[in-house]
């Protein structure tokens, strides 16, 4: 590493005023696009006849409605299906695991190309009905506004990832008029940390974005809620019971949505035919059950309202929406899951309250209470984040009781999916992808570095059929014990080490096994593990895939590589400005 | 050809006979009469033009039946009824952007002057309710309307699903912005008559604007749905106790349209821009209790001139009542017309 990004090189006052632009700049740009996205999804939504007020105005022409409901899905899958793949790089849509990956390892988001591609598919994919949310792609578009403050050397340490964070929380505030929570989201997913320097910044781009929203736009927040209060003190634990309850959906609908990718891949071979297929699949189903289409704003209003859904209604519309989600998001849509998962699980709360009420005949405060406890537990099961969803709904009821009671269902579905599935489901696909922060950020970072690349240059090695004492000769030159015995082909036999051996007349007869061996694949964390109780001059890496030695790193490296990693992650999370 | 231009020429030269120089098509009754005093007199004195005001029922088919034929130039019509006018090319083609400047343009509320209409004032479909029914805790939501525990006594509805199915998802906690798109959905309506439901036994039903507020009066009703400037003229000049409850006021907007057909297309557009000034809506405003659709103008308005009360507490789109406000979707009401006159008879014809 040639310079420590860490260090702070430049003035105090310098470094506020950079964060404070960064912070101005970044929240208003990212609060802006996310208007601009809700704007263009709220346009093609009428336009495409996906939203229920434009289709019952082509209600006297029931044949045009029909096609349409089959036709704007399954098109509008095939475009975005041929637009990843013709035209984007990654040839994927982009979301949260992206930007968390980029935060956390300090490395560029994927190119701005595909960011931009992604961004334009996610607004298709909603305008035309698919079964997938806005948050996801709003996250990407603030970020991709953080992503440019890497270009600029103006001297603040990890100024690139503060500033996705700052257009992240930006966007989430902007969605839903809630600053406070738009920066939790910030820290508690995408940069898992609560320094100082971001956390001031963040707050100033996401109160930007609640600015920009509510002030200059007078926008009414996407889901608005006026619950009454809880009447019964056995409510909180009817909630809690609720909360296991939609873990247990969430846990599911995850799952679903992680196989499904796969397995879709190895039937259909051609990806603008997955997402065309998803498509029809929504368009079908919409033709008996509408409420599938799209983010469902109007579904997620009747939730609230006592007994806007029969009980076997309500199960067939979860089971659909879980399956068109996940098929959906699995077939390549671009889209989030965050959406579908606060309408599932608003749902699953109508059925528990519908349960609860009707046939049990318990006295309720209503079915209110019980779809926003039962969405924001599911959601923050997806999303791994119970301090945002808490928060987002005492945003946006102002209601305490409320909000108590939807803490209560979200910290016990996250303590039953945390424990069945993983922190989230954006964790879980990190995990896929080698990255594993279940056991923490310091943990995800050590396992980020590879011992291969603390090789020792001038570790030494021998030959079977060397001399024993030409090799001891040698060893004794280079101030090193132990030699590394390769064969022919330069694959690891074992360790030379003169002295005990003084009979032998090679080398190849002296040798022993390697106490341990790591792998090209090995990383620092699994490394630091392993190292316990070993005592030896340095340890050999050999390539995974042939077994070829590849040289030795010593234990003193490692352990400076691990002070170093440790030391960079605390100035980073301690940092004030 | 020439013969046919001839015509035309003799036409034209012809029509203003039949008529002054600009034909005005309104309502009639206190209406045309506080637009007179407030608008047309005015115009007239400044512009020395004979204006003729002709009454019509309000709905386009009118329009096209008469327009042509009696020299219809002017036309004050309701938003959604415009709307259908000019799809049915009925409307002449206006430019807001050459009628009005950047400014004035952004002054209009809640609805800015679209390619047909110019909006002229606003009234609102609220809720009253005689005073004396309740002598101790009066209604003041919407909720109220739908709770006979609280509030027993008959409500007086029109025997049309305009504005109720609204108050019905009000009612249920929907906020405004969102009742038109559940409006939309079966389940939405299928909600809305389930809160009629509730209240089927004691509606009473009306069809004539004037009948609620008459209803309140003799005490056949003891809550009422109507046109805010109905009840305000009943209370005010028939000294009956009525309130209105601004809560969940639907409002409508009024415009002005220019008809296809006219021959007087510039004073047309001279009047529009004269009735549209905030001085002459602030001056019909005090007259009878339409808000106007201009900021500007609220700040103008005063007492009235006949009777002195103060009139800004009586127009629907007053910034200062609190509650809810719904403002009446013009298309989506244009193209559901159907639809819910079809849900609506379904639903009276359920309960006989």
């Amino acid at each position: 590493m040639a310079t420590d990004p860490n260090t702070d090189t430049v003035p105090l006052l310098w470094r506020v005023l950079v964060l404070t632009g960064i912070a101005l700049v970044v929240g208003s740009a990212a609060s802006l696009a996310a208007v601009a996205l809700v704007e263009l999804v709220t346009l093609l939504n009428t336009g495409l006849l996906v939203a229920p007020k434009a289709r019952v105005q082509w209600e006297s022409l029931p044949w045009l409605v029909a096609m349409t409901t089959i036709l704007v899905p399954t098109l509008g899958g095939l475009i975005v299906g041929l637009v990843h793949r013709h035209l984007s790089p990654v040839g994927r849509p982009l979301g949260p695991p992206d930007v968390i990956e980029a935060v956390q390892f300090h490395k560029p988001l994927p190119g701005l190309r595909s960011g931009l591609i992604s961004t334009g598919t996610a607004a298709l994919s909603l305008g035309a009905g698919a079964s997938v949310g806005q948050y996801g792609p709003m996250v990407y578009l603030g970020a991709i506004f953080g992503g440019f403050a890497r270009h600029l050397r103006l001297g603040v340490p990890n100024l690139a990832s503060i500033a996705i964070g700052c257009g992240v929380a930006a966007a989430i505030s902007t969605a839903f008029n809630a600053p406070i929570a738009g920066v939790l989201f910030a820290h508690e997913v995408v940069l898992r940390h609560y320094a100082t320097r971001a956390f001031a910044p963040v707050t100033v781009a996401s109160v930007t974005g609640y600015v920009f929203a509510n002030v200059i736009f007078e926008r009414t927040a996407l889901f608005r809620i006026e619950a009454p209060g809880i009447a019964h003190g056995y409510e909180f634990a009817l909630v809690a019971a609720l909360g296991i309850l939609v873990a247990a959906g969430a846990i599911v609908f995850m799952r679903l949505l992680l196989a499904v990718g796969p397995s879709l891949a190895r039937w259909v071979k051609r990806p603008e035919l997955r997402t065309a297929l998803a498509g029809l699949a929504v368009g079908l189903t919409a033709l008996a059950l509408p409420d599938v289409l799209g983010i469902g704003t109007s579904t997620l209003r009747f939730a609230t309202i006592d007994g806007a859904f029969g009980p076997g209604e309500v199960v067939v519309l979860i089971i659909a929406k879980i399956v068109l989600t996940a098929l959906c998001i699995g077939a390549g849509f671009s889209g989030g899951a965050f959406s579908p998962a606060l309408l599932i699980g608003s749902l699953i709360g109508v059925f528990f309250w519908t349960v609860a009420s009707g046939v049990a005949a318990v006295p309720t405060s209503g079915a209110a209470i019980y779809a926003i406890s039962g969405m924001m537990g599911f959601a923050s099961a997806v999303i791994g984040a119970p301090l945002t969803c808490i928060l987002i709904v005492f945003e946006l009821t102002r209601n305490y009781d409320v909000t108590i009671a939807a803490m209560v269902a979200v910290v016990f579905s996250n303590l039953v999916s945390h424990r069945a599935f993983g922190r989230s489901l954006f964790d879980v696909q990190l995990a896929r992808r080698g990255i594993d922060f279940s056991l923490g950020r310091d943990h995800a970072h050590l396992a980020a570095l590879r011992v291969v690349d603390y090789l020792q240059s001038d570790a030494l090695t021998a030959t079977a059929d060397d001399a024993p004492e030409e090799v001891a000769d040698r060893l004794l030159g280079q101030g090193w014990r132990e030699a590394f015995v390769l064969d022919r082909d330069g694959r690891l036999l074992g360790v030379f080490t003169p002295g005990p051996h003084d009979d032998v007349d090679r080398v190849g007869s002296g040798i022993v096994p390697a106490r341990l061996v790591f792998h090209d694949t090995t990383d620092l964390a699994e490394a630091m593990e392993r190292l316990r109780g070993f005592v030896g001059d340095a340890v050999p890496v050999v390539s995974e895939t042939d077994g070829k030695f590849l040289g030795a790193v010593t234990e003193a490296d490692l352990v400076a590589a691990w002070l170093d990693e440790a030391a960079r992650l605390r100035r980073e999370e301690n940092a004030s400005v | 050809m020439r013969l046919s231009d001839l015509c035309l020429a003799w036409a034209l030269c012809a029509t203003p006979v039949a008529a002054g120089d600009l034909t005005i098509v309104s309502w009639g009754g206190a209406y045309e009469a506080a637009q007179r005093q407030a608008i047309i007199d005015p115009f007239e004195a400044e512009t020395g033009l004979e204006i003729d005001v002709t009454v019509y029922d309000g709905s386009w088919a009118a329009l096209a039946e008469r327009g042509p034929a009696e020299g219809w130039d002017l036309i004050d019509m309701l938003a959604d009824q415009a709307r259908v006018a000019c799809a049915r090319g009925l409307l002449l083609r206006l430019d807001p952007g050459a009628l009005f400047s950047s400014e004035a343009l952004a002054d209009f509320t809640p609805v800015q002057p679209d390619r047909c209409s110019v909006p002229q004032n606003a009234y609102a479909r609220v809720m009253a309710f005689d005073d004396r029914a309740f002598a101790g805790i009066k209604p003041t939501r919407i909720e109220d309307f739908f709770d006979t525990a609280r509030f027993p006594g008959p409500r007086a509805i029109q025997r049309s699903p305009d504005g109720i199915l609204e108050w019905a998802l009000l009612a249920e906690g929907v906020p405004p912005e969102q009742v038109y798109g559940l409006l939309s959905t079966d389940r939405g309506l299928r909600l809305a008559f389930r809160k009629l439901d509730t209240i089927r036994d004691d509606i009473v039903w009306w069809d004539d604007p004037a009948e609620p507020a008459e209803m309140l009066r003799d005490g056949r009703a003891v809550m009422a749905a109507g046109f805010n400037g109905r009840f305000f003229d009943v209370a005010q000049n028939g000294r009956v106790p009525i309130d209105i409850v601004w809560d969940g006021r639907i409002i409508g907007i009024e415009v002005w349209a220019i008809a296809a057909a006219t021959d007087a297309l510039d004073a047309a557009r001279d009047f529009i821009i004269h009735a549209t000034e905030a001085a002459s809506m602030a001056r019909f405003a005090a007259r009878i209790p339409y808000g106007p659709t201009r900021r500007s103008a609220f700040d103008r308005i005063g007492l009235n001139p006949d009777t002195g009360v103060p009139m800004r507490a009586y127009l629907p789109n007053a910034p200062q009542h609190g509650g809810r406000a719904l403002v009446q979707d013009s298309s989506w009401y244009a193209n559901t017309e159907e639809q819910r006159q079809r849900r609506f008879h379904a639903w009276l014809d359920a309960a006989e």
